[in-house]
């Protein structure tokens, strides 16, 4: 029961936040595009800077979905593998 | 989302205490007295009356109270034990097993009518979060030095320019995605429970989302110390 809760929690914590992280690398990588154009550039650089932050966001939200695949791929290992 | 009738907001406005109408109060006072600032201090001193009550007389062999203390500290503390190691579970264990208790007693407040959910505000859980999230960075620092910024820079020297704003950017990402899937899930099970309460409250139509609000509350304190811990091992490791 214990071990069985254990496994369940860890899967839903890993793969529950999934979607949600995606999103929001996604939104923060446009948000610092448009910030950057609009704000710091003031427009004279529009609109390359909101595509580069938004290929960025994208980029990290990928970065984050192989982060949990690797956390989960390590975990059966020995613990002193590590480093 | 607010529930039709708070007590304990009921009880301050009787005490000539201001109580904000809107969403943010004008004065520091009116503040002070939100609703889920005062269901803040009132999960806390459940927790420490409880905590008082069961645990005034430590015995050697356990009583009911005892017991559950037990039960729970102990799971805890292996759960901890198996994730993050001894050094981290000994420095941190304290302060990660109060927010799981503090979020899991405030998530299942909010299902007795009269009470609220203190995590049912975005305030609560961001300023959670953000205590999470500043002890990770910490953690790293005090660890690796100023060579914790290893972490942000990939496995590759020559992919640099392109890994830091990415490990930056999925870095801030963990501190929003952590606080709005609380607020949110809570928050939802609050708003949830007013529709169907003001719809057909008659009828016990809350009661299958009640249900459903247990295994919510529960799960996502549990996630919430899960992450928690996972971030805390991963900025104590070397960076891969």
């Amino acid at each position: 029961m214990a071990k069985l809760s254990t496994e369940m929690i860890s899967a839903l914590g890993n793969y529950g936040h999934i979607g949600f992280t995606v999103v929001i690398a996604v939104f923060i990588g446009l948000g610092g595009g448009i910030y950057l154009d609009k704000y710091y550039f003031e427009g004279a650089t529009s609109p390359w800077f909101t595509f580069i932050g938004l290929a960025f966001g994208i980029a990290a939200g990928y970065k984050s979905l192989f982060d949990v695949l690797r956390s989960q791929m390590e975990k059966p290992e020995d613990e002193d593998t590590e480093g | 989302m607010e529930h039709p009738i708070l007590f304990i907001s009921i009880i301050l406005e009787k005490l000539g205490l201001p109580i904000p109408h809107g969403p943010i109060g004008n004065g520091i006072l009116e503040k002070l007295c939100e609703p889920y600032m005062t269901y803040t201090w009132f999960v806390m001193i459940f927790l420490v009356v409880v905590g008082k009550l069961t645990l005034s007389n430590v015995e050697m062999i356990p009583g009911k109270g005892q017991n559950f203390w037990e039960m729970a500290i102990g799971g805890m503390h292996d759960f901890f034990l198996a994730n993050m190691g001894e050094e981290l579970t000994d420095r941190y264990f304290s302060m990660i097993a109060t927010f799981a208790l503090y979020i899991a007693v405030g998530n299942l407040i909010g299902l007795i009518p009269g009470f609220m959910s203190p995590t049912s505000s975005i305030n609560t859980t961001l300023g959670l979060t953000l205590i999470v999230w500043v002890t990770h960075h910490l953690i790293g620092l005090r660890r690796h030095g100023l060579g914790y910024i290893k972490h942000f820079m990939g496995p590759i020297p020559v992919m640099i320019p392109v890994m830091l704003p990415i490990e930056l950017i999925s870095n801030i990402a963990r501190l929003l995605s952590l606080s709005i899937r609380l607020f949110g899930n809570i928050m939802a099970k609050e708003t949830l429970l007013f529709i169907l309460f003001t719809l057909a409250g008659a009828y016990f139509a809350p009661l299958p989302i009640m249900m459903l609000g247990v295994l919510v509350s529960l799960v996502q304190a549990m996630v919430f110390v899960l992450l928690t811990v996972v971030y805390f091992q991963g900025a104590y490791e070397h960076a891969h």
